[in-house]
């Protein structure tokens, strides 16, 4: 890794964020006009071709309205918790790799905020201080739908980061580092098995983790089948009942921008990250692959929620803990015994 | 001054700030919040001090799994309910004293022959290096030298887990039978086990309409629910939360 002037990260890491933050507005589009396609409607038309202005006015309507405090609320929890969550989900993406380093005007830039060498770990524990801003806000709003919102999201993100951990052990042990970069790195390295050439996407290698980490993945952001922290049916809207404008589309935003991460995330630890044809020599189709299969993802999300029905909840935690868990751990076995083999220390 | 320095006297008194109102704090959930940010300002020292696995590790463990099983508990128990810490038994209150000069005395130990003394510890920057990062080394340690201390705290801790699924393990069928008979919920589908005749129940289900008859001849007994309907619709009692009635 190249050093680089403190500055000139500042500068990715803002432009990061932007991005993000206009990614997380039309990742909104994007849902809407794909739930529609697939409940046979049109979706948003009406503001702009396309519906494309629809997030921003959304995003008008949301900070006029008037920001609510409960009266029995815990008035400064309640305040700080929406900033928490969103925080939390902007942190987590400072740590993902979008290329190599770059020669641009005579500086050295190096296309990610922060080569942490323990970056996947770091994504995993910003997501779990994440959930601080959901079970505090709940606990603040002083309302028992709120509450139950949120204890039922402490437990799942509990249960379900276990999982999300064990299914990237696999990872690190065939990659032999914690870092994101690194693990990129190696997965652009070809495999020569005869004739072919296999790029060595980890998706290849360790398809159980990738299924698990997807189920995992998606327990995490609360998101359709898993949103039993929100679940209307029974629970109003769950933790975030009592919020609402800008605090509640923080809460919002958060969401959308934990699945755009955990994206990215899955695209960078299973599919190469920016590897494909042509990325070695152009920077910018990296950027193009890494956003292609984000969007796959996030496709994938919105079709989840299109297709399943709620879980109900004692189902989703033994689903973690009887299925997904014991799975988990006999994916590290076996990848652990393969490499011991593999590197001959067995026999 | 150097930048380091800055921003480690800017996160050495935050945490201890936020130490002090962790303790302080009449609120337990207050409490609990200070201690998570006590635990992230820890882990920022440690990221300066080039531990970057330690800071995450804490995070995870503590921040994200153990304190937010604290913050569960903590939520749905009346904070009145709590005992205080004036009215604790003298054995427990004249024990924690001790061991918490144990604790303290163990610390100054530490620094005092780490920092003052000059003693150094068997790694420097250049053997974490050579080995590929401070993950890589702390897992070297952990599993040669200190092999022996990794394994008894596994143990302690399976000891533990047994603990939690023996005090959880759900009752055993003849009490379940027992107390379905006592309980009649009117809404559950299997709430009508109630109306059956005594003798042994529970696993054989009504078949006939003779045999159902029989069950509802004996049907007789009082309704008894588990809480009056009163509590579940009392107004401005609110859980966990102390300032609840002097709110308006």
């Amino acid at each position: 890794m190249a050093d680089q002037p403190i500055w000139v990260s500042f500068i990715v890491a803002f432009i990061v964020l932007n991005v993000l933050l206009i990614s997380m507005a039309y990742m909104t589009w994007f849902e809407r006009k794909v739930l529609a396609a697939m409940q046979d409607r049109v979706g948003p038309t009406r503001s702009g071709p396309h519906g494309l202005y629809q997030p921003l006015a959304d995003a008008v309507k949301l900070l006029g309205k008037e920001d609510l405090v409960p009266a029995a609320a815990d008035k400064w929890v309640f305040l700080f918790a929406p900033v928490a969550v969103f925080v939390a989900a902007l942190t987590a993406a400072s740590v993902i790799p979008f290329g190599g380093t770059l020669d641009l005007w005579g500086h050295e830039v190096n296309l990610f905020a922060a080569d942490l060498n323990v970056g996947a770990l770091f994504v995993l524990a910003v997501g779990s201080a994440g959930v601080y801003g959901i079970i505090l806000g709940a606990w603040a709003s002083a309302n028992r739908y709120a509450l139950l919102g949120g204890l039922r999201s402490a437990a799942q993100v509990i249960s379900y980061e276990l999982i999300l951990g064990f299914s990237l052990v696999g990872i690190f042990i065939l990659s032999g580092t914690l870092s994101l970069r690194g693990i990129m790195v190696e997965q652009s390295r070809s495999l020569e098995i005869g004739p072919l050439h296999i790029s060595n996407w980890f998706i290849l290698s360790q398809p159980l983790a990738f299924v698990l980490f997807l189920i995992a993945a998606v327990a995490e952001t609360n998101r359709a089948p898993f949103d039993l922290p929100e679940a209307e049916t029974e629970l109003v809207s769950g933790f975030h009942t009592e919020y609402s404008g800008f605090r509640f589309s923080l809460y919002f935003l958060g969401e959308y921008i934990n699945m755009i991460v955990v994206s990215l995330f899955a695209s960078t630890l299973f599919l190469g990250g920016t590897d494909g044809p042509g990325a070695d020599t152009y920077w910018a189709l990296g950027l193009l692959w890494l956003f292609l299969k984000t969007i796959a993802f996030l496709f994938f999300y919105v079709w989840l929620r299109a297709t399943l029905p709620r879980f109900r909840f004692d189902q989703l935690m033994g689903l973690a803990w009887k299925v997904l868990l014991p799975l988990a751990l006999f994916n590290i076995f076996i990848t652990a015994l393969l490499r011991i083999i593999a590197n001959g220390q067995l026999f | 001054m150097p930048w380091e320095l800055i921003f480690f006297y800017i996160i050495g008194a935050a945490s201890v700030l936020c130490a002090l109102g962790m303790v302080l704090a009449k609120n337990p959930v207050h409490s609990g919040i200070f201690l998570v940010l006590t635990f992230l300002n820890v882990a920022g020292i440690f990221v300066m001090l080039g531990a970057e696995f330690l800071a995450v590790i804490q995070i995870i463990v503590y921040t994200g799994a153990i304190l937010i099983l604290m913050l569960f508990v903590l939520m749905l128990v009346d904070p009145d309910d709590l005992p205080s810490f004036s009215s604790a038994a003298p054995l427990q209150r004249n024990l924690s004293l001790v061991l918490g000069v144990v604790l303290v005395l163990e610390l100054a130990a530490t620094i005092i022959t780490r920092t003052a003394l000059g003693g150094v510890g068997p790694d420097t920057p250049a053997s974490i290096d050579s080995v590929g990062g401070n993950a890589q080394a702390l897992g070297l340690r952990l599993y040669s030298d200190y092999l022996l201390a990794f394994e008894v705290t596994s143990l302690v801790l399976t000891v533990g887990v047994i603990g939690a699924v023996v005090l959880a393990l759900p009752e055993r069928l003849g009490e379940r039978i027992q107390r379905r008979r006592d309980t009649i919920s009117l809404a559950h589908p299997r709430g009508a086990d109630g109306f059956l005749p005594a003798g042994p129940r529970g696993e054989t289900p009504i078949t006939t309409d003779i045999e159902r008859d029989v069950a509802m001849q004996n049907a007789g007994r009082a309704l008894i629910m588990t809480k009056d309907p009163d509590a579940y619709t009392r107004v401005g009692v609110r859980q966990g939360r102390p300032d609840a009635n002097d709110a308006n």
